[in-house]
């Protein structure tokens, strides 16, 4: 079974449009998810450019905050709900410190969507696994708010998201949506628990081999911290996934987005062109093992 | 059209017509170095000590530092001013096959998916004027990246120094119509041309230094995992980032901002993969040793541009080898692999 995940062809750029002039957006809500993250949910001035919008799930955007820079983020709202568009920033360094203090009403400089997105044409008809890792919900949960005001069109879903402890835990509206929801199987565990967590304590890669989805039919989609990422995908392994039936996204270090400032390629692949999104058996023919 | 000549010592009514509708820069002395800057309208000296500049001509079409726009926070909330180039025409005067050629290279990642507005629109306003290579020099492989120092398809028009005279050729279909134009040229003749002809083989023929490209993807790609072989190439390397600063295909570059209280500048500026900070994230560095970014550079010019591309990002210019501080030498890296 293939998983085609495409390429960014540029064709969210206008005519006579500069590539690098970001819109002037403004913040609407901040939402303190953990002591390190924040999402925010924003908006565009001008309701000709709000209308003119669109993006796909997993595409990303370099977010600017005037005077201190630029930085890359996912766009973590789901194209289906396009009344405002939310990112998800943690906090670990200039640019995202900065982001850290806007507060309501505050504008930002968006430039974007960049980037391929995940494949909806080719998951259709198909039992998904969500796996998440921290942060790493903040691009699965556009794709399963998307699937979900779909529902009809996938088959069987399963959402397993896990943070090192309770207080780590991002999104908590979601989990608990999505734990309501009975059309979605959903499972959140924590590394360490505290006093009040009465649920599922365990790493991700071993609880998700005690779920144990079947493989048939189905695609595994994960993002998350490298290293759980590398033991999630020994785990869809040994449940009997194959390489194309894996899906994740990458990160390196990004400036332009858009493959013109040569720092974000493994090999001859240019992650902010070429990816974030590949299937596992297109990152096992990468030329390079530097990522 | 046929060959044209001029008078060397009409060179000065030459470029004087040009000006006229264009902005001339040519080879000039600026503090002890060679560059491109707008021709002072008088000296015409550089055909007796020019070989090629320091910095290449990839700065005048993409400039070490680049104001991209100008945000200004008002009662409305920001405003944007884009900065874009201006639209008068350039004329660069002088430049040598192999930068002609490393424009042409640039062009196709400028160009490509989500075009550069500021790069794209000074090639649109430029011309180019070549100047055959009589005497390459030590450090010059163009001959190996099938660039003849004496000859170009990538420019507009192309001189050649023949004695007394400059001989003129027109070779894009803008450089026929500017030459067209041009009062003060007379016909070369047949003895000229052939002159013209023979110094361009000699020219050829007087580079030493070679690369040798026959399977070098292959080989390039069986050594890539060879971490003793790129730890010994780099070795001496200071990571000074001088050969990608110098080198007329390295593109890479920083985005920043630039402000004073409630107005400023974003501004791209070159960068390096040299430096361990260009591939630098929160938690890690997929190129932090410094044999890895050496083994990046060459990798990036001779086996993923190509494939990304279908040309090698190297001219064999020489300005990696004749300016690196500790003498690494691109023609010994490759061709040790
Ligand atoms: C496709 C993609 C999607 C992403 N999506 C998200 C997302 O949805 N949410 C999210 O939170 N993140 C996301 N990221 C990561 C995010 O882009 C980075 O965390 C962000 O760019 C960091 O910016 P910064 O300016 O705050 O960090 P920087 O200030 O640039 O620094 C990062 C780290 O490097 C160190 N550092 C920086 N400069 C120096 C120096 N000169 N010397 C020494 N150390 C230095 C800092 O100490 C810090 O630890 C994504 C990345 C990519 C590529
Ligand atoms: S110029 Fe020489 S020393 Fe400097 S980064 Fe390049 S190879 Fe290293
Ligand atoms: S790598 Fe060196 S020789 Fe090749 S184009 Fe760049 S500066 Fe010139
Ligand atoms: S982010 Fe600039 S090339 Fe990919």
């Amino acid at each position: 079974m293939m998983v085609a995940v495409e390429k960014d062809k540029g064709d969210s750029l206008m005519e006579g449009d500069n590539v690098y002039i970001p819109h002037v957006m403004k913040i609407e809500k901040v939402i303190e998810e953990t002591q390190n993250i924040k999402t925010f949910h924003f908006n565009f001035k001008d309701e000709t450019q709000k209308a003119q919008f669109s993006f796909k799930s997993g595409q990303f955007a370099e977010y600017s905050v005037f005077g201190v820079g630029e930085a890359t983020f996912c766009i973590s709202s789901s194209p289906t709900r396009m009344d405002h568009l939310e990112f998800s920033v943690m906090r670990v360094g200039k640019v995202t410190q900065a982001i850290h203090e806007l507060q309501e009403g505050d504008e930002i400089g968006f430039r974007g969507p960049y980037g391929n997105w995940f494949p909806l044409d080719s998951i259709q008809g198909k039992n998904l696994v969500f796996v998440g890792g921290g942060i790493g919900l903040a691009p699965l949960r556009s794709l399963i708010w998307n699937v979900l005001d779909n529902r009809d069109i996938y088959k069987d879903i399963v959402i397993l998201y896990g943070a090192r402890s309770p207080a780590d835990l991002s999104f908590k509206y979601d989990l608990e949506a999505w734990d309501k929801d009975d059309r979605v199987n959903m499972y959140t565990t924590v590394d360490r628990g505290d006093e009040s967590w009465t649920g599922r304590v365990g790493l991700i890669p071993p609880v998700l081999e005690e779920i144990g989805p079947s493989p048939e039919n189905t695609v595994a989609i994960t993002c998350g911290p490298p290293i759980m990422i590398k033991f999630t995908l020994q785990s869809l392994e040994k449940l009997g996934f194959t390489h194309d039936q894996i899906i994740t996204t990458l990160e390196m270090r990004m400036k332009c987005g858009i493959g013109k400032c040569g720092r974000c390629n493994i090999g001859n692949i240019y992650v902010c062109k070429d990816g974030p999104v590949f299937t596992y058996s297109q990152i096992r023919n990468f030329l390079s093992d530097e990522f | 059209m046929g060959y044209k000549k001029i008078k060397k010592d009409q060179l000065n009514t030459f470029l004087s017509e040009l000006s006229k509708d264009y902005t001339v820069v040519l080879p000039s002395r600026s503090g002890g170095q060679v560059v491109f800057a707008p021709w002072d309208g008088k000296n015409t000296d550089f055909l007796d000590w020019y070989k090629n500049t320091i910095i290449p001509p990839k700065a005048l079409f993409f400039p070490p530092v680049e104001e991209m726009f100008r945000f200004r926070k008002g009662e409305e909330g920001y405003e944007i001013e884009e900065l874009m180039p201006d639209k008068r025409q350039q004329i660069i005067f002088g430049i040598r096959p192999c930068d002609a050629r490393a424009l042409k290279i640039i062009d196709m990642l400028f160009a490509d998916t989500y075009k550069d507005p500021y790069y794209l629109r000074r090639r649109e306003n430029s011309l180019l004027v070549g100047l055959s290579c009589n005497e390459p020099c030590d450090t010059c492989f163009c001959a190996s990246l099938d660039i003849s120092p004496g000859q170009s398809e990538d420019v507009d028009i192309l001189c050649t120094d023949v004695s007394d005279n400059l001989l003129i050729e027109a070779i894009s279909e803008k450089g026929s119509n500017l030459l067209s134009e041009m009062s003060g040229l007379s016909d070369a003749g047949s003895e000229e041309e052939s002159k013209a002809k023979e110094m361009r083989k000699s020219a050829k023929e007087k580079i030493a230094r070679q690369i040798n490209l026959s399977g070098l993807q292959e080989k390039m790609r069986s050594n890539f995992e060879n971490r003793e072989y790129w730890e010994k190439a780099s070795k001496k390397c200071m990571a000074c980032g001088i050969c990608t600063y110098v080198c007329p295909t390295c593109h890479c570059f920083d985005i920043n901002d630039e402000n004073r209280k409630k107005e400023g500048k974003r501004v791209r500026s070159w960068d390096s993969c040299k430096f361990p900070l260009f591939t630098r994230m929160p938690m890690e560095n997929p190129r932090h040793e410094k044999w890895r970014r050496m083994r990046q550079r060459y990798h990036h010019k001779f086996e993923y541009y190509p494939m990304n591309f279908g040309t090698i990002a190297c001219t064999g210019c020489g300005r990696c080898i004749r300016e690196c501080p500790v003498n690494v030498d691109v023609t010994e890296i490759i061709g040790g692999i």
